[in-house]
């Protein structure tokens, strides 16, 4: 039988200024009807250009490099601009990673469902929006009618990636590529849409690759999984085997950065006294305008504590308030309620003296924006040196102690990669040899590799300095191998506090137990 | 855009007026005019100037003076001219009335042509199209008007006699006639605001074009020209009407000039006249009239961005 999606051979540059950069290297991938496969990489390994490759939507500076592209019976690489609006969203659909960004915020969800689906199966607008009607009430969206009248703005992120996956799997396409479909989405929410494609497809048999960097999750997902590294295909494997029997040193890498829960990281346990407590802390972000009220608090009333040396680890969907805490913590946001802290009680920023900071510190989600690009690393990190007494030629030394080369003094930010920019912001947070290090989802934006890299880094320091942790991040999982205690926030209110050890038990909270399910463990 | 929203919108308008009635008087209250003086004249008895100024109410405390003043501005009297003895408000309005029709003009023109340019030059990024249409935008926005004026009317009045260089008509007399008095200053005015439109409308267009959802929007098969005429011009125009509304502030101000060479007796001159002579309730009513017709302009531009954009609701 003809497979849905045949690529062969295919090779793939991008020209820059510095020469031309090779993104994908003699890639054959085959899809048979009805089948998914899986492709895992890291971020720079290739795996969106694919995606853009097939949809004949590569930038200025590409260059392909032989092979070939098939759909079925046609050579994608030849198609004119006319016969590609036959074949985009036709017979090759694709779903987004963000969905918030890929609807057009100035038109209705109806308009921008029917218009995919007048043009492509030939309806007239009453039957585009009835069968529209159907399909947004088929990806369990409720009220679907009522839904057409309303703006992108108006819905959740979950409901968004809804509407792009119905309309879709609506136009009946041959294959569908996912790129990265849920990892913009907070993980109950990635995990019902996961659900949502699972029974999709098997009622529909739509062939699809499916682009992730979530080697877990995709085990879950695919029926076929390849692994790409570097712009080439290493390894191709059914997706039950790759977990238990990867063969390639580069998958079986990927697979050891996995998070597991069962295999803890962190083995003692902190002492009793308490570092810090936080009581009723509920954070104001605006105040009451000349002619409107004051929005409701951002977390209400959280009790936390952390004790001396501990890992608290702090988790919950996106807006759930888990951020607002380290803002009020660390003073960046207004707070009612107190923090009592070395025998003091803080009642707002202002309390907050050059001791409390220096104690207190805190490492953002992402480097790009928290390190000054203007300012060479050497700078960055003397700026806290000597704000907090110690000797600026130590930065040699913080440089040593995230085990980066003395040399990147001289760097700018942007000469760095993801990874060693977020070491700089730890060693920044360092500099001050705080008690408490405050990290917001720091491994967020870095590939599980990257992010295996920097848990082990944050475990070497708090060995060496004895800093406790406020671990703030969606990733269960991962949380579950470091963290001595797990805070639970939803809708700003913490839901629970356990113990790791009891976070299997049965009392823990019912949104806890749902967030535990949807967190992907790998198969196998 | 819910009625609440709309009713704030409002209410921040009539704080704005409010705000501006206080500034006009007491700006006029700083002039070096004494309203007594001005009327009788450098040689008045000291003992007439006395007898005026008790008549004005002009000896009364200030708090005073700016409650008269506002309750009467409230219901549209400025009082009379001290130039012509005539009511100020029906004189200032008339000239308000011609300075809106050509402002009215020069911007259906401008966004006539500077936004089908500024998507065309968008589209042509970076080819010789686009250099030239960019460069030619920016030699009309760095001549002065009065060159820009000159030239025009040097081309299409003196060389070529098609229209009239100076003047004004009422439509309302002559509609034809109004056409040709209005053509010169509507085409100087227009060739500045054109490039202001064009060159917003260009950069915003090819942000849009980099959006996810134009790409999501080709992605699913649509053909470029509904791509770009149902997803790319709506979110490009957003920030144009705010533009254009701030450009009706500048035509209503910075009008002077062309009202000057082209001899058209709108809001500027009329203003220029008031202040020359010191007419002092001819200068609060102009300039209220203004501040209001600009509050009015923006307020209208933020409904016409609410209406096309849903997220703008401010509640």
């Amino acid at each position: 039988m003809r497979p849905a999606l045949a690529i062969s051979n295919y090779g793939l540059d991008y020209i820059t200024s510095a020469g031309p950069v090779p993104v994908l290297r003699d890639i054959s991938l085959e899809i048979a009807p009805g089948e998914v496969l899986g492709l895992v990489g890291e971020s720079g390994s290739g795996k969106s250009s694919l995606a853009w490759a097939l949809m004949r939507h590569l930038p200025a500076n590409a260059c392909e490099k032989g092979g070939s592209l098939a759909l079925g019976d046609i050579d994608l690489q030849r198609l004119t601009a006319k016969q590609l609006t036959q074949v985009r969203g036709r017979r090759l659909g694709m779903v987004f990673q963000d969905p918030s960004t890929a609807l057009n915020p100035t038109l209705t969800i109806g308009r921008q469902v029917t218009e995919a689906l007048a043009r492509h199966r030939g309806l007239r607008p009453r039957e585009a929006d009835a069968l529209a009607i159907e399909l947004l009430g088929h990806v369990e969206l409720r009220n679907p009618a009522a839904l057409m009248r309303r703006y992108p703005h108006e819905i959740s992120g979950g409901e968004k990636q809804r509407v792009i996956i119905a309309t879709a799997f609506g136009c009946k396409p041959e294959v569908i590529l996912f790129d990265e479909p849920t990892t913009a989405l907070d993980v109950i929410t990635g995990a019902r849409i996961l659900d949502l494609f699972t029974r999709l497809r098997t009622e529909t048999k739509v062939a699809a690759l499916y682009i992730s960097h979530d080697l877990a999750m995709m085990t879950r997902t695919a029926d076929r999984v390849a692994v790409i590294k570097h712009g080439l295909v290493v390894e191709q494997a059914p997706a039950s085997e790759i977990f238990r029997r990867p063969r390639q040193a580069d998958t079986r890498a990927l697979v050891a950065a996995v998070p597991r829960p069962e295999r803890r990281l962190v083995h003692d346990r902190p002492e009793e006294s308490v570092l810090l407590a936080a009581n009723q802390i509920e954070v104001h972000y605006a105040r009451r305008g000349l002619l409107r009220p004051a929005p409701p608090p951002a977390t209400n009333a959280v009790d936390l504590t952390v004790r001396a040396g501990e890992i608290l680890g702090l988790v919950g969907e996106s807006g759930s308030g888990k951020s607002s805490i380290a803002r009020a913590l660390t003073g960046l946001a207004r707070f009612s309620g107190d923090i009592a802290f070395a025998g003091r009680t803080l009642r707002s920023g202002d309390d907050m003296d050059r001791a409390y900071r220096r104690d207190v510190q805190i490492v953002f989600q992402h480097p790009d924006s928290s390190l000054n690009p203007r300012h060479r690393i050497g700078e960055i990190l003397s700026r806290p040196l000597k704000l907090y007494g110690g000797n600026p030629v130590d930065v040699a030394r913080l440089l040593e102690q995230v085990r980066l080369p003395a040399s990147y003094a001289s760097r700018w930010p942007h000469q760095l990669s993801g990874g060693e920019k977020q070491r700089v912001a730890i060693a920044r947070a360092f500099a001050a040899r705080p008690k408490l290090v405050i990290c917001d989802e720091i491994t967020a934006p870095l590939d599980v590799s990257v992010q295996a890299q920097i848990i082990e880094l944050l475990l070497a320091l708090r060995a060496e300095t004895g800093a406790a942790y406020l671990f703030i991040t969606h990733d269960l999982n991962l949380i579950r191998q470091i963290a001595h205690r797990i805070a639970v926030m939803r809708r700003g209110e913490l839901v629970d506090c356990l113990p790791v050890e009891a976070f299997d038990a049965d009392h823990v909270h019912p949104y806890t137990r749902e967030l535990m399910a949807a967190s992907p463990t790998p198969v196998g | 855009m819910s009625p609440v929203w709309l009713a704030r919108r409002l209410l921040l308008m009539v704080y704005t007026v409010i705000i501006v009635c206080v500034l006009v008087f007491a700006i006029t209250q700083a002039l070096p005019a004494d309203a007594a003086q001005t009327l009788l004249g450098e040689n008045a008895s000291p003992d007439a100037l006395a007898a005026v100024r008790a008549r004005l109410g002009l000896n009364d405390p200030v708090w005073l003076q700016f409650a008269h003043w506002a309750s009467r501005a409230a219901v549209g009297n400025f009082g009379v001219s001290m130039r012509t003895g005539l009511p100020v408000a029906p004189e200032m309005l008339t000239a308000l009335s011609r300075s809106l029709l050509l402002a009215l003009c020069a911007i259906v023109v401008t966004l006539m042509v500077g936004v089908p340019l500024g998507i065309f030059a968008a589209l042509r990024q970076g080819r010789l199209t686009d250099t030239v249409t960019s460069l030619v935008a920016y030699l009309g926005v760095s001549l002065p008007e009065f060159v820009t004026a000159t030239v025009l009317t040097l081309v299409f009045s003196d060389r070529l006699p098609w229209l009239p260089a100076t003047g004004y008509v009422s439509p309302l007399e002559d509609v034809a006639a109004a056409i040709g008095h209005l053509a010169l200053p509507v085409l100087t005015v227009s060739v500045i605001l054109v490039a202001h439109v064009m060159r917003m409308m260009r950069s915003e267009t090819l942000d849009v074009l980099q959006s996810d959802y134009v790409r999501a929007a080709r992605l699913k098969g649509l053909p470029e020209r509904i791509v770009v005429v149902r997803h790319v011009v709506r979110n490009a125009l957003l920030p144009v009407i705010t533009i254009v509304a701030l450009d009706v502030g500048y035509l209503l101000g910075g009008i002077i000039v062309i009202e000057e060479i082209f001899a058209i007796p709108g809001i500027g001159r009329a203003l220029m006249i008031a202040i020359t002579t010191r007419d002092l309730p001819s200068i609060q009513a102009g300039a209220m009239i203004m501040a209001v017709t600009y509050a009015l302009t923006n307020t209208a531009a933020d409904v016409v961005y609410a209406l096309i954009d849903r997220r703008i609701r401010y509640d």
